[in-house]
């Protein structure tokens, strides 16, 4: 019947038009494909750029790096009082377990951050570019996965070397390798950062932040002052003096957001206002220091949840004229901040951190500040410097070096003839105070002395429990639970 | 039979047909007696439509005939004395006596529902020959509880299928049918006039529905394929009427209020708790609490936050049928006040729905619905009116709302409750169309060919508007203004051919095939801003701080094949199979198709000799079933590798990061769920009573779960890609029963029972670790997934009483070591037990603490229709599950500055004071508020859930007829409930965790239905 001609038409057709590929066939609008990507040096910048995202987020500087000032005695949390910041609170009490939500926070930090890194190190090499943009960034890569595993080394220890990025098919589930290992890696990585990175001259004002050769030297050193290699450090620092970082005159230039970048930073965390981003997501681009470290209740910043107030204990260690107290702390009788006068009763210790506070006449907004956060500066190289000198018994070399930061400080020399032991006491107790509240603090205790330097300073201040377990955090109970192979830490 | 329906009634070749046939017919007959009377007749059901099959019995003999197509029939008896017998399945036997013309038999439907039309997935059949498990919902009991969505009146009233409403003004309620499948999306498939909806029930208007059924095993919902795992509500709007125009007018207003609020301390015992509590954890107490007794009842917050609410809605509805086309219009207007302040949802519907027979073959019609709703409300916060001190006013003496005031550990930091319902403004505009519009050719002799094509656009407007305030020391100074817009387009088209054919041994079959093609378009754009110069202008582009902007989109399609043959004899034994072959954009190359086929057989026993005249079992089916049905409802794009566009910086210059997420999974694919059900339908003791009892087993293989993730590998760990590596058992069991009880004219009283029982187990989930939900603030591990147990099993510490003495905490197994009752585990605290007994109280001493799923649920219902008035009890239950009450972990914990509930009146102040509630301490040392057995509650429940009276005026004494029917009616809804549970209300959601949950309404209702 013709009817019926008609219909197995319609019927066909149907078949024919859904049967197609296409209408089954849909991709995501909004996200890149990676079969195809990255293929040029535009594209490969990108995949860089976001290997150094996770350095902002708060589970690392932003937030969890600058709260083990915390926990070595500097600070407590504050904030709203009760369980606000418990975690951090667990970990300053020395009563840290493996559900602890600020050790998981600074485990997963690292990790995405190691896999692009991975990625851009897998597909740089075989892309047909400008030299100039691929050594740059394999150079920026090396860096940031040595920087990230650092990171991991301090805190966990031992921690799986992961050094290709995986898929569904790949073995997921790796064991802790021995973090004399891990040291091997970061150490070779930053070797041929220092290679492929150009000098922080090199970059023009848009690429100004990114990783340059003194931040890898600079970190380097950190790195061999840690593992003790004192030579190496003195090598290194003094390749740094060649590169031409000047200290600020003025202390608070570290900390002013009209002079990100400046001459005495080596490598910073790079925030930035305007950007419009949720501020609890991973693509926040503001600042968390200053709302979390401004007082509370007092209006003086955007903000103002009144963490990391300062301890009875780190401000007696203030000597008389020091110029930093005034721009690293609030007190009672302290200049105005902008126009406000401070009261104790802000904070339950009587004291608040300044140095990283942006006022509220600048930025209204808790979720706009735009203040980078310092992870090496020039003053901390010189501050190794002497260290490394000191302990390779050229106490008398190292001391112009300790008196450059002293001096800029508004302080006279050190005392000049101390013994070896007085002036490592010296050297610590001005990177105290230098570079006070910057997440340095904790990694100079557990260093010294194989950590027993922390537990008797810790001793000293009353936190009893501390012990040879709390050097290390515990691998988190989650990671655990997932992944069999790994082994927690010994005491946990 | 059905051929008979779809020619036109009035065709004169008909007539001849007739004649034809009767001469045929004589050779139906099974016996011949050549000494008797010769009886000719012809037997038709109540709409006068011929009855083809009916047995014609001399009774007493085995003398008998069948009618033939034309309802005729021819029979021998011996004598003018014998009574013939008239019957047919589901309809009251007549008996008659011989006569010499021609008899017309009417037959009438009997009591029970089996020649109801009920609709199975593409194509329709009669409640008898069913062999699946499908439930049909008796609509004018639904009708009898009105409400703004439909979802919320099916509560309790089908077997198996679990609704939990939502209290919020406009949301939909949540439903489950025969337990939890799948830890991914366990929503049915809901499918209105032929197309599955995309947007929510609230688009429908409850009076607007003819008929909702649930399809529920494999069976009845293969057909479904890829959809259908979860079980299908198949809804269909009214449609005309044949006969004049008539004309409805339904209007009811109702009130509500809260069924339960918690008790909450007032100013003096507030005062008295924080006093307590500083000391306790070493610090000052507030100098303003001196004197705790002069503060008196302080602030009520709970009061000024809940308030009567009120809903009023109108619909009217027109139906008309002539000869050739019928119409259904309706339109509903529906406004509701909720019970918390500023909370408003108002909805228009327009429904409009033709069918047309052009003649006898083509026949064409549509369906549409068009509604618009608006959502507007504060920002409401329960928890906030909870917690807000009662020693802080609303406002102050300048007319400011108030905030907190002083040092945070005095007064608090709660945002307050009130002013935030009151001057924030969010509002929803919803514009939803749904359109299906079909065409219906007869072709050949048994063929049936329709094509439907559907339409469905859902518009939503988003607006959220913050001004400027400074409540003492909560400051927001700058205005925020964020708009969002959303966009989603669903087309769909079913073309589908069916065959049916009756055969002469009383045998038919109907078969369809068919496809169907399915895409859908989601597109949203937003942006925000802060910072207005004045707020009189509330637009975006008045905002001059922080704008942000963002908006995306997405899509999927799914395509499909299917067929279905029903093959029954003699009314007495049935076969179904059907198969669906679908594909889905949702899943990558090589996976993108999947099968799903089922078979059902059913039995009539009664039909069989040995019980055909049984006057106890007047029906009796059983039924097997066996089908795989599928899911598909992850995520668009799982099986995607991509990078996200994200952001970095360089000296404040912002650049593009390509940041991967999600680990790559290319092989995911369909979960594949089978079922297995038995069933019995049988109608016994004279049609005193109806009852259906279903038996199943639901496997669902191949479950998505989430692929373990280790941080290591750099991927995230929370948004994780699936694999299909796990496996659900749900077994159960659900019976439906009605009696009868009394069927007079003047009092009719009938009862139904309604009873599920459902077994949930997780068999595999392709790790040893088991999954982790439930997550409540920084911690995501509430609830288990765990081979051997139900899913969202609870998971955590179990509290062994109070330690009263110091002697007692150091016998204990170690909890938080110290001497410092601030800092450490002391009298008062919470014991719990050391269940490996290791000496040391950590994670390793949590176990399983609860079951959140439902053991069984229940329903009862009576009716009753006493004169001119009709009533109608329904109490509705659940029962075995367990309920995390989270609210709790917020309003007992006595260890930050926040009101509490007066259940902490009864807390641990001295030795022997308390074995259940600890002390009140500030820091909470020893972590008293765990997730331990603490907070876990019964969560059954015995609710009077809808009691309606309706009078219905004699319209016949009315003058000129001017009403169809009149009637007026009060209920009331969610009258009392019986329950343990402390928190607002037993109903919190499948997976049994009660946070912040919008309390249910009890609600008094009255009303007017008028028919012209």
């Amino acid at each position: 019947m013709k009817n019926t001609k008609y219909i197995l038409i319609a019927f066909l057709s149907v078949l024919l038009w859904a049967c197609s590929q296409d209408f089954l066939d849909k991709q995501p609008l909004d996200t890149i494909n990676t079969e195809n990507y990255p293929q040029t040096a535009e594209e490969l910048v990108t995949v860089v750029n976001g290997a150094y995202q996770p350095l902002q987020w708060p589970k690392l500087y932003n937030l969890r790096m600058w709260t083990s000032d915390i926990m070595a005695g500097n600070s407590i949390v504050g904030a709203g009082g009760g369980t606000d910041g418990i975690e951090t609170q667990d970990m300053s009490n020395f009563v840290t377990q493996p559900d602890n939500a600020g050790v998981l926070d600074l485990w997963r930090g690292p990790w995405p951050g190691i896999l692009m890194s991975n990625i851009v190190l897998e597909t740089a090499p075989s892309l047909d570019i400008d030299e100039n943009i691929k050594n740059r960034s394999m150079g920026e890569a090396y860096f940031l996965r040595a920087h990230y595993y650092f990171i991991l080394a301090r805190y966990f220890g031992d921690v799986p070397i992961v050094t290709v990025p995986l898929s569904s098919d790949d073995d997921l589930f790796p064991q802790r390798d021995p973090v004399s290992q891990v040291y091997d890696l970061i150490i070779s990585d930053l070797n041929q950062a220092i290679e492929l990175l150009p000098p922080k001259s090199a970059y023009g004002p848009q690429d100004l932040g990114r990783a340059s050769k003194g931040a890898a030297l600079g970190i380097l050193a950190k790195v061999y002052l840690t593992l003790g290699d004192y030579q190496q450090v003195v090598n290194l620092t003094t390749q740094i003096e060649a590169l031409g970082y000047a200290l600020n005159p003025d202390y608070y230039n570290n900390f002013n957001i009209n002079n990100e970048n400046g001459q005495e930073s080596i490598f910073e965390i790079q925030y930035a206002s305007d950007g419009g981003f949720d501020f609890w997501s991973n693509e926040n681009q503001a600042s968390w220091a200053s709302p979390f470290m401004g007082p509370r209740g007092a209006n003086f910043v955007g903000g103002g949840y009144g963490w990391n107030q300062p301890t009875q204990e780190f401000m007696n260690q203030y000597e008389n004229g020091d110029l930093r107290k005034d721009i690293s702390v609030l007190y009672d009788g302290c200049p105005t901040f902008d126009g406000n006068s401070y009261d104790s009763d802000y904070s339950y210790t009587g004291y608040n951190v300044r140095k990283f506070l942006v006022p509220l006449s600048v930025i209204p907004s808790y979720d706009n500040s735009p203040m980078n956060f310092p992870v090496l500066r020039y003053a901390d190289v010189l501050l190794m410097k002497a260290e490394a000198l000191n302990e390779l018994g050229q106490t008398s070399t190292a001391e112009p070096y300790l008196n450059m930061i002293r001096n800029r400080a508004g302080l006279d020399n050190i005392q000049s003839g101390l013994s070896q032991t007085q002036f490592r006491e010296a050297v610590l107790k001005e990177r105290r105070i230098e570079l006070a509240f910057e997440g340095q603090r904790w990694f100079d205790l557990i260093r010294v002395n194989n950590g027993q330097y922390a537990l008797d300073f810790l001793h000293s201040i009353g936190k009893n429990n501390a012990a040879q377990k709390h050097l290390l955090f515990p691998v988190p109970q989650i990671e655990i639970d997932r992944n069999p192979n790994l082994t927690q830490n010994p005491g946990y | 039979m059905n051929k008979k329906m779809l020619c036109n009634n009035h065709n004169p070749r008909g007539f001849f047909a007739l004649i034809f046939l009767f001469f045929l017919s004589t050779s139906f007959l099974f016996a011949q007696n050549n000494n008797g009377l010769k009886v000719i007749g012809k037997v038709i059901d109540e709409n006068n439509i011929p009855l083809v099959g009916a047995t014609v019995l001399e009774v007493g003999t085995s003398n008998g005939a069948i009618t033939d197509f034309d309802g005729e029939f021819e029979i021998e008896v011996n004598s003018k004395s014998s009574i013939i017998e008239v019957s047919y399945i589901g309809y009251q036997t007549k008996r008659i006596e011989p006569t010499t013309e021609k008899i017309m038999v009417q037959l009438i439907p009997d009591v029970t529902s089996l020649n109801e039309v009920v609709l199975i997935g593409y194509g329709e059949s009669k409640a008898k020959d069913l062999t699946g498990s499908l439930s049909v919902v008796k609509m004018d009991e639904v009708q009898s509880q009105p409400s703004s969505n439909i979802g919320d009146a099916i509560q309790g009233r089908a077997a198996g299928v679990t609704v939990i409403t939502s209290g919020q003004p406009g949301n939909n309620p949540t439903i489950r049918i025969r337990g939890i499948g799948t830890i991914g999306n366990n929503d049915p498939l809901i499918v209105v006039d032929g197309m599955p909806l995309n947007g929510g029930l609230n688009q429908v208007n409850m009076k607007d529905v003819e008929s909702l059924q649930v399809l529920k095993d494999a069976s009845a919902t293969a057909i479904y394929g890829s959809r259908g795992s979860n079980g299908v509500v198949i809804i269909t709007t009214k449609r005309g009427k044949k006969g004049k125009g008539n004309l409805d007018i339904d209007v009811f207003t109702a009130i509500q209020q809260p069924t339960n609020i918690i008790d909450v301390l007032n100013a003096e015992q507030f005062a008295t708790l924080s006093n307590e509590m500083l000391v306790n954890g070493g610090l000052q107490p507030n100098p303003n609490f001196s004197n705790p007794s002069s503060l008196g009842q302080g602030t009520d917050w709970l009061d000024a936050f809940f308030t009567t609410g009120n809903q009023s809605n109108i619909t009217l509805s027109y139906s008309q049928g002539g000869e050739k086309t019928n119409l259904f219009t309706s339109f509903n207007v529906f406004d509701q006040n909720g019970i918390i302040i500023n909370s408003e949802y108002t909805r228009y519907i327009f429904q409009f729905n033709t069918d047309t027979e052009v003649n006898s073959r083509l026949k064409f019609g549509n369906s549409l619905k068009i509604n618009y709703d608006l959502k507007r409300n504060g920002d409401n916060n329960i928890q906030n009116a909870i917690l807000s001190l009662p020693t802080q006013p609303i406002y102050r003496e300048d007319g400011n709302y108030s905030g907190p005031l002083g040092q945070p550990v005095y007064s608090g930091d709660v945002e307050n409750p009130i002013g935030k319902s009151n001057i924030v403004e969010n509002k929803i505009n919803g514009y939803n169309l749904q359109g299906t519009v079909y065409a219906e050719l007869g072709l050949l002799k048994n063929f049936k060919f329709k094509t439907l094509l559907g339409t469905e656009a859902n518009f939503w407007d988003t607006r959220t508007w913050v001004p400027k305030y400074s409540w003492d020391s909560d400051i927001s100074p700058n205005a925020y203004l964020a708009e969002a817009s959303n966009k989603s387009i669903t087309l769909l088209w079913d073309n589908t051919l069916t065959y049916n054919k009756e055969f002469e041994n009383r045998s038919s079959l109907t078969a369809v095939i068919g496809t169907s093609a399915q895409e859908n378009k989601f597109k949203y754009i937003s942006g925000s801003v802060q910072g207005f110069a004045s707020e009189s202008t509330q637009t975006l582009n008045n905002g001059l701080l922080q704008p942000t902007i963002d908006g995306s989109g997405s899509e999927w399609s799914i395509f499909s094949y299917f067929a279905r043959a029903q093959y029954d004899y003699k009314d007495k034994y049935y076969i179904t199979a059907t198969i669906r072959r679908d594909g889905s954009s949702r899943f990558g190359e090589g996976n993108k198709y999947g099968t799903f086929p089922s078979a059902s057989a059913a039995w009539r026993i009664s039909e069989e000799s040995f019980l055909k005249d049984s006057k106890t079992v007047n029906d009796l089916k059983l039924r097997l079933g066996y089908g795989i049905t599928g899911n598909q409802n992850i995520g668009n794009y799982s099986f995607a590798s991509s990078y996200n566009t994200n952001v970095y910086n360089f000296n404040g210059n912002f650049v593009t990061a390509a940041v991967p997420t999600v680990l790559p999974n290319s092989n995911v694919q369909w979960e594949s769920q089978e079922q297995y059900n038995i069933g019995f339908d049988a109608t016994l003791f004279n049609y005193f009573l109806d009852l259906t009892i279903d038996g199943y087993i639901k496997n669902t293989n191949d479950m998505l779960v989430p692929q373990t993730v280790p941080v290591t590998s750099g991927y995230s760990d929370i948004y994780v890609p699936y694999t299909n590596a796990g496996k659900i058992r749900n077994k159960g069991v659900e019976l439906l029963l009605t009696t009868h009880n009394i069927d007079k004219d003047k009092f009719k009283w009938s009862t139904d029972v309604v009873f599920a029982y459902n077994n949930n187990e997780v068999l595999s989930i392709n790790s040893d670790t088991p999954l982790t939900t439930g997550g409540i603030g920084l911690n995501y591990t509430l609830a288990r997934i765990q081979p051997g147990y139900p899913i969202n099993v609870f998971y955590g510490f179990v509290q062994d009483g109070i330690f009263q003495t110091q002697s007692e905490v150091d016998n204990h197994a170690l909890q938080v070591p110290g001497t410092d009752p601030a800092t450490s585990t002391s009298p008062g605290d919470i014991r719990f037990r050391d269940l490996n007994n290791d000496g040391i109280i950590n994670d390793d001493d949590r176990t399983f603490i609860g079951n959140p799923n439902p053991d069984f649920t229940y329903s009862i219902n009576n009716t009753f229709k006493i004169g001119d008035f009709d009533l109608s009890i329904f109490f509705q239950g659940v029962h075995g599950n367990d309920i995390f009450n989270a609210n709790r972990l917020y309003t007992e914990n006595m260890s930050v500055t926040t009101n509490q509930s007066t259940d902490v009146l009864s807390r641990w102040r001295g030795p022997g004071t308390s074995n259940t509630m600890p002390r009140a301490v500030f820091g909470d040392p020893n972590n008293n508020n765990r997730q331990s057995t603490r907070y876990i509650e019964n969560g059954s429940y015995f609710r009077l859930k809808n009691v309606n009276l309706t009078y219905n005026l004699p319209v016949e004494k009315f003058r000129n007829n001017v009403f169809s029917s009149f009637k007026i009616y009060v209920t009331g809804q969610n009258l009392f409930t019986i329950t343990d549970y402390s928190g607002f209300d037993p109903e919190v959601g499948p997976n049994g965790i009660d946070m912040n949950i919008y309390p249910v309404t009890r609600t008094f209702t009255f009303g007017l239905t008028m028919g012209f």
